[in-house]
């Protein structure tokens, strides 16, 4: 029962998070320096050409809150409307480009959560000094995304799935490390260690229940690392997804497809906090 | 033990996972006898009358069939499909005899039907070609096809450079027209997906004359991709033929692994400089616009910089020190005569305390005691622009002015100097694709929306910027080329001498091109290596 | 949790050592020895110098003053941001935490890069570096706290339920009283979050330099040096270009190691 009125309400939350998106979104591109320039400008060749685009869209964009009826009105009927660089309607132009960044996620977010979670185990059930597993987690942290990616380049090996774990593993490590050593310490671990209980059984019984607790937390902030983690990754390895299209978009104010990818963004955002809790209450009912 | 299986089990699949990551990273396969480099950005259009951006226009040059060719290396205009050419005594008709037995790629026939109907295309207003403006009145330009075999194109007033216009006009079928899929040039557009590649084939009924069978490359693939780091580890690895403009830290590296894979041509057309916001209307303080207004106060900034640095490390040597807005390059119009300002800081010193500039301290102050305090503009992602503006910044420093150094992307930068006006000086380059000074107009007319440090102006502001008119309307009306020439040199040196730009460098035309590609004989015009594609090939092919 | 005098003290000497450096007679980090790029370490400069010939070691020292400082202190405010939204949202109304919880998700997803722009252009152009600098890390700080606010939620909502909190509760204690309790028990969530954030705030600035915010030349930003990894062209011209992110590994796993937990 509880599962399902919370279906509504979920839905109602996300309804909410679209339009505030789309109204803060808006409002933000259209006020941001350089909405009506264009680099061409600059160029006898192509200005004149370069100014009749920027007419057009100055006139279509003078008075905010039309722009904003027009903007939500189009999504409530499921157009997103024609991308200002490229003039082909937004979801022709995302609908590849998702499946790639898509595919990139899940596989550098899985292999993420196996290393930090192998890695926090490890760490936290050994006496081990902890330097050892926090520098090379400190490592990853300190080098730009843009630079680890530049070396693999360089050292012809490596893609952006790799990039994107090792960043995202070391972050999560970082929390996972302090609530497992936290966790091993608890009297009932103690008491199960002292009683001889295999290192295996604990891990199963005790441990990793108690990580499911963290799994919410650990989903945010794993997402909202790689969201932003995209966008260097996917311009430096040319990868045709989702990020290296909103550099474009926001290099050229092309504000119909950042709308598009801002919302995509915000209900990842808003499922991967809700997906665990849920699973968690329906575990516990 | 169970602990260990199953330890090896993740440690498995997280190995799969990076090794099937490790087969990845790959441009897409090359086909055979296709050549491949890359692009900066999609092309906005491939239909040949709408081009309005560089990456179209490169796609226009391989595919169109045109009238005439400008040759990028001789820098003369040739007969294409045209057989030949000729200008009226007054300039204002042209005629053009067309080769016999021309067809499209499809296989039809072309005639002087549809090279009339292309032209009249690009002058119609409703297909808002860029071209189109180079005719002057578009409107009254009007095309005849006596036979099918002549061309008649009359203008109601003589065009400088006519011929040029014409290798920007692409021939299609007519009323047929189809965003470069049937052409009359060397190859035809195939296959396009967006943000990874434009891919060209050899159009197989391209005509020549000596009847070779030409272009010698079964197709061209040009990848989109912005970023050098990647192009560079792709073309070591032979995945890409050339790179035409990379930047000079890539083109040492690339020197130091292997020496015959890099050419510096020497210097481009195009340059860097600097200039003073003079407008006017600009939202900024009134005093400073008073200087920046001065002629010795830009003299002595001209002065104090040190033009061989800027070249020697910014570009590691692959810039030459400029003092002209015509690069030594042009060789046609380069004025080896010209006298400007070299640098001497004590002149520079001695410059701004005529100007009414002192020294209190270590800092400048102007005769009302305000401190001289402004900033430089620049574009970023452009590392070479940024470290010339950090030198600037210290060479002004020796003056006593306070320089800031603020970087900008491209479209608001745009903004402050196009719509807004807020900027106090800027730094910033120009690309010249013509060697022709007639293509600058738009720059030098006061007029002119593109007159950097002072757009649009109703009439002009200073005596010398009249003259200056004065002489750009000279050149574009005379029918003698010395005339012309002494005009663009009395340009030159008006330049030279008020230093509304203040010229930095001339950046090298900078190439990496692999030993597998043939028939290379690089330009310094655009596009610098695949001007003579027909004859591009690979090792081993043909 | 108490504070590790010997590692506190290993870092106030590295502070110490990089104000000498940045002090010492002759020392100075803008100027440009330009017959000397890319020199090699010597007597006189001993980490050699960068591409425009200035003295490394000098510019590393005052951007570690300069940049770390600025990004502890944002690090600091982000993080102290989050601890209060989130526990404000837990021990609050349920409507506040629904509320304030919206709120996270919408500011996650902004793209508020084009807020960063907006400030540029409200700056004069003339602001000088530093102020530049600082006002770039507030706004770091101001935008930085919504990913931490939902973990420390979280966090408090399971500690709303935790035993030793009914029984606080039971026996009357005010709810201002409890959440100084409960803060403790978030250090576990805000030390990670605390130290991931400072490289992040420091690669942060640097990139806001596209945008004419950040750290204006000629100050050192650690970030822009630790950008000068992203270009194979530095990266095989000197080892010395990895100096600076040695550094910053060194005083994040100090700043790792300073608070130990009592266990």
């Amino acid at each position: 029962m509880k599962a399902a009125a919370a279906v509504p309400k979920w839905l109602g939350r996300a309804l909410a998070i679209v339009l505030l998106v789309i109204v803060g979104s808006t409002v933000l591109v259209r006020f941001a320096p350089g909405y009506l320039s264009d680099a061409r400008e600059m160029d006898s060749r192509y200005a004149d050409a370069a100014r009749a685009e920027l007419s057009h869209e100055a006139a279509r964009s003078r008075s905010l809150p039309r722009m904003l009826v027009s903007e939500m009105g189009g999504w409530l009927r499921g157009d997103a409307g024609l991308s200002r660089q490229y003039g082909v309607p937004v979801f022709e132009l995302i609908r590849p480009r998702l499946a790639v960044t898509g595919g990139l996620m899940v596989r550098s977010i899985a292999l993420a959560w196996a290393l930090a979670i192998l890695a926090a185990l490890v760490s936290s059930a050994g006496r081990n000094p902890a330097a050892i597993w926090q520098a090379p987690s400190t490592l990853l942290l300190a080098i730009p995304t843009a630079a680890m990616a530049t070396i693999c380049l360089l050292a012809n090996s490596g893609g952006p799935v790799l990039v994107m774990a090792l960043l995202l593993s070391a972050r999560d490590f970082k929390f996972l490390h302090r609530a497992l050593r936290k966790a091993w310490l608890e009297p009932h671990v103690l008491q199960a260690r002292a009683q001889g209980m295999k290192t295996w059984r604990i891990l199963r019984f005790h441990l990793l229940p108690s990580l499911t607790a963290q799994l919410a937390a650990l989903a945010t902030l794993s997402i909202v690392t790689a969201l932003s983690a995209l966008v260097p990754v996917e311009v430096i390895f040319n990868v045709p997804g989702l990020g290296q299209l909103a550099w474009n978009a926001a290099m050229n104010r092309d504000l119909p497809v950042l709308l598009a990818i801002t919302i995509i963004m915000a209900l990842a955002v808003t499922c991967s906090g809700i997906a665990p809790q849920r699973a968690d209450e329906w575990r516990n009912a | 033990m169970r602990l260990f299986r199953w330890l090896l089990i993740c440690v498995s699949l997280i190995l799969a996972v990076i090794l099937a990551d490790l087969c990845r990273a790959q441009a897409a396969p090359r086909k055979p006898g296709e050549l491949v480099w890359t692009i900066g950005y999609d092309p906005k259009t491939f239909d040949p009358a709408k081009v309005d951006d560089q990456e179209s226009e490169l796609v226009r040059y391989l595919t169109a069939g045109v009238l005439l060719r400008f040759n990028r290396l001789s820098q003369k205009v040739e007969p294409r499909l045209a057989e030949s050419w000729g200008l009226s005594s007054d300039g204002r008709t042209v005629t053009f005899k067309l080769r016999p037995g021309l067809e499209f790629s499809d296989g039809s026939n072309l005639t002087a039907n549809d090279v009339a109907w292309s032209i009249r295309r690009v002058l119609l207003k409703d297909t808002g070609a860029p071209v189109a403006e180079e005719f002057v009145s578009p409107g009254e330009v009007t095309v005849d096809s006596p036979d099918a075999g002549t061309v008649i194109v009359h203008l109601p007033k003589r065009v400088i450079g006519i011929g040029k216009v014409f290798d920007e006009i692409a021939i299609e079928p007519a009323d047929r027209p189809s965003e470069g899929r049937v052409t009359a040039g060397p190859f035809v557009v195939a296959e396009y997906r967006r943000s990874q590649f434009v891919r060209l084939r050899a159009n197989p009924h391209y005509a020549v004359a000596d009847g070779a069978a030409l272009p010698y490359a079964s197709g061209i693939r040009l990848d989109v991709l912005e970023n050098p780091e990647q192009e560079v580890r792709l073309f070591e690895r032979g995945q890409y033929d050339f790179i035409a403009g990379i930047p000079p830290d890539y083109f040492e590296l690339l020197k130091q692994k292997d020496p015959a894979s890099v050419r510096d041509l020497g210097p481009s057309l195009n340059t860097e400089q600097m200039w003073f916001n003079q407008a006017p209307s600009a939202p900024i303080p009134a005093w400073e616009k008073s200087w920046f207004q001065s002629r010795g106060f830009r003299l002595a900034v001209s002065q104090a910089i040190h033009r061989a640095d800027l070249a020697r490390i910014a570009y590691l040597g692959h810039a030459t020190p400029a003092y002209d807005f015509i690069s030594p390059a042009n060789e046609e119009w380069y004025d080896h005569q010209i006298s400007a300002p070299h640098t001497d800081v004590a002149a520079a010193k001695a410059t701004l305390a005529r100007a009414g500039f002192r020294v209190n301290g270590v800092a400048l102050q102007d005769s009302a005691g305000h401190l001289v305090k402004f900033s430089i503009l620049t574009n970023s992602g452009n590392a070479a622009r940024m470290k010339m503006a950090t030198l600037i910044q210290q060479d002004l420093g020796a003056l006593g002015m306070q320089v800031n150094v603020v970087a900008l992307d491209f479209p608001a930068l745009i903004e402050r100097l196009m719509h807004t006006q807020d900027y106090e000086a800027c730094l910033l380059g120009l690309e010249n694709v013509d060697p022709d000074p007639n293509a600058m107009m738009n720059i030098w007319l006061s007029s002119s929306p593109n007159h950097q440090w002072d757009p649009s102006e109703k009439a002009p502001a200073t005596s010398w910027e009249a003259e200056i008119d004065r002489a750009m309307d000279r050149q574009a009306t005379t029918m003698s080329h010395a005339e012309r020439k002494e005009a663009v040199d009395r340009v030159q040196q008006i330049v030279a001498d008020e230093q509304p730009f203040i010229y930095l460098v001339y950046p090298n035309v900078l190439l990496a091109v692999s030993p597998h590609l043939k028939g290379v004989e690089p330009a310094v015009l655009e596009p610098t290596i695949a001007w003579n594609v027909e004859d591009l090939r690979l090792d081993g092919q043909r | 949790m108490k504070i590790n005098r010997s590692i506190a003290a290993l870092l106030f000497g590295l502070a110490l050592i990089a104000s000498a450096v940045v002090l010492a007679p002759g020392a100075s980090y803008s100027r440009q020895e330009r017959d000397a790029t890319f020199a090699a370490a010597s007597r006189q400069h001993m980490a050699g110098t960068d591409e425009l010939g200035r003295d490394r070691l000098v510019r590393v020292s005052a951007a570690f003053l300069l940049s770390l400082a600025g990004a502890i202190m944002a690090s600091a405010l982000t993080t102290a941001a989050a601890a209060g939204v989130g526990t404000l949202a837990a021990f609050g109304p349920a409507s506040v935490g629904w509320l304030a919880m919206l709120v996270c998700d919408v500011f996650l997803a902004l793209p508020w890069l084009f807020l960063l722009m907006m400030v540029r252009s409200a700056l004069p152009l003339t602001t000088s570096p530093a102020n530049s600098a600082a006002i770039t890390f507030l706004v770091l700080a101001a935008l930085g706290w919504p990913a931490c606010a939902r973990a420390v939620y979280r966090g408090a909502l399971h500690l709303k339920s935790a035993e030793w909190m009914l029984h606080a509760r039971a026996s009357g204690l005010r709810s201002a009283q409890i959440v100084r309790h409960a803060i403790p028990n978030f250090f576990p969530l805000l030390l990670p979050q605390f130290l991931v954030c400072i490289p992040a705030f420091v690669i942060a600035e640097a990139n806001l330099g596209a945008l004419g915010l950040g750290v204006g030349e000629p100050l050192p930003s650690w970030g822009g040096m630790l950008l000068e990894l992203d270009n194979s062209a530095m990266l095989m011209q000197t080892r010395w270009v990895y100096f600076p992110v040695a550094l910053l590994i060194v005083v994040l796993l100090l700043l790792d190691a300073i608070a130990v937990e009592v266990e």
